[in-house]
């Protein structure tokens, strides 16, 4: 490994670092007390700021309850949302279904 | 006196009769009830079991008719998406593509495999073949269920200028702030390889997501975005970097020149507003000079498109307009388009586009490929 790319490699990884560490920090003071149940009223609300913001939205009629897990997990990927905002959007669903 | 005594005797005896008929109702109702709370705690374990499986993905037909050559019914591709999920701690996520050539044939490929390991609330660790995070198009509003329009932006199909997949590991996660919703990426992968136009010009920058490193040095890379859920306006900013090389050769006997720097740039934006879709993107690929190549000198791939879509209130069509712009180290391949369209949505994941492509090629002085196209799409 040349020089400019051992010095490129350290650069991003500090960045990334910084970057993960800034999650835990600013989630670490902003969080609220985790609920592993989900809140239905928040989850509503991430359910209609989130969906369009690539898709049109999808009625939670749509999928059974459990697949309304994998699809929330996968969308977790895909758009960058909490664990807090899955859990929340599937108490949701799961609500309306 | 013998009477009465009769009468008292056949009361009792219907007493103890009726008595044990609605003892055995009343155990039938128990039974039944019984029955319904074990189906009721069976039909909960849906809600929550440890190990799901779900398949998911879409589908799309159509029609394109370009001019000067002959319309022809088409079916564009199918992509089932397999998911494997056990609790909240990992889910393995597969995304095939299958389609037909123009010959008939099928084809099919991985786009991609990753193992997805929830490591808190704030970050997965994403392992495997991944769609590239560099913008918006390539990894989250391809899947023609959720792309407005017929077809890709000129510039954002595969191995143009935005970057399709990669191989390595990624974090990924979100997390809140006072300003908004922030989510981010960041990975390390294989990265892209150059593909020679013979004798000494490259053709184009291949990132199909590469099972090998030829020349050996990664490119490191992701992108950070904010969601302001109030305005509706999410904006992102990607870049990457690291090295790439030219491979010549054929399947199993490939050979790898020396590293030549890479670099990647993107910004994307997506903001809904009064009744307005909006989104637009910027990407931009660069390969560096290398002097002992074949093809010393390096050159710069860059795409944009900026798309508006209108939903009419209280109907189901939709218009949609597009402009994309498509530069390349190749006067021959650059184009730019405008996109006309207009969509039927027959449920949230279904939809019926039809549209009109303007294609020119500037650079070439050419004017080509204006083309009709129509589109079914389904997502499931």
């Amino acid at each position: 490994m040349n020089t400019k790319s051992f010095n490129t490699y350290k650069s991003l990884f500090a960045g990334l670092l910084l970057m993960t560490s800034s999650a835990f920090v600013n989630t670490g003071i902003a969080a609220e007390k985790p609920n592993l149940t989900g809140d239905v009223g928040r989850g509503a609300k991430s359910w209609v700021d989130n969906c369009m913001r690539c898709h049109n939205a999808r009625d939670p009629k749509e999928l059974r309850d459990d697949q309304w897990i994998t699809t929330t997990f996968h969308m977790r990927i895909r758009a960058g949302l909490t664990g807090q905002e899955v859990r929340d959007i599937i108490a949701f669903l799961q609500m309306s279904n | 006196m013998k009477i009465k005594l009769t009468t008292l005797a056949c009361m009792l005896g219907l007493a103890v009769s009726a008595n044990a008929l609605a003892a055995t109702e009343l155990e039938k109702l128990r039974a039944e009830v019984d029955a319904l709370n074990a189906k009721a705690i069976e039909w909960e374990e849906w809600k929550a079991p440890k190990t799901l499986v779900h398949l998911a993905g879409y589908a799309d037909v159509g029609y394109a008719d370009t001019k000067g050559q002959p319309g022809s019914f088409n079916v564009g591709t199918f992509s089932p998406i397999f998911h494997y999920q056990f609790s909240d701690m990992v889910m393995l996520e597969a995304e095939l593509e299958f389609g037909i050539d123009e010959a008939g044939k099928s084809e099919v490929g991985v786009d991609y495999l990753t193992i997805d390991y929830f490591i808190n609330d704030y970050v997965a660790l994403i392992a495997g073949k991944f769609l590239s995070p560099l913008g918006q198009f390539r990894q989250n509003l391809h899947p023609s269920w959720i792309n407005k329009m017929a077809s890709a932006p000129v510039g954002f199909g595969h191995d143009q200028a935005a970057p399709n997949a990669e191989v390595g590991l990624m974090l990924k996660g979100g997390f809140s702030t006072d300003s908004g919703s922030n989510n981010y990426s960041l990975y390390i992968g294989n990265g892209p390889t150059l593909e020679l136009e013979a004798p000494d010009e490259i053709e184009m920058i291949e990132t199909p997501g590469l099972n090998k490193d030829g020349e050996g040095k990664k490119v490191v890379g992701g992108r950070y975005g904010l969601f302001f859920p109030e305005q509706q306006l999410d904006i992102g900013v990607s870049a990457a970097t690291g090295e790439t090389s030219i491979r010549q050769g054929t399947a199993g006997s490939y050979t790898y020149e020396p590293g030549r720097s890479y670099d990647a740039i993107g910004f994307d934006f997506g903001w809904r507003v009064i009744g307005l879709d909006l989104r637009g993107e910027y990407i931009q690929q660069e390969v560096g000079d290398q002097a002992t190549s074949v093809a010393p000198t390096g050159g710069q791939w860059t795409a944009w498109y900026v798309q508006a879509a209108y939903k009419f209130n209280s109907s189901n069509y939709e218009a949609v307009v597009r402009l994309s712009d498509y530069d390349t180290p190749h006067a021959s391949q650059d184009r730019n388009q405008t996109a006309i369209g207009v969509n039927y949505i027959f449920a949230s994941n279904f939809i019926g586009k039809l549209n009109y492509e303007f294609n020119e090629n500037p650079n070439a002085g050419q004017t080509a490929d204006d083309r009709v196209l129509v589109q079914l799409a389904y997502g499931f």
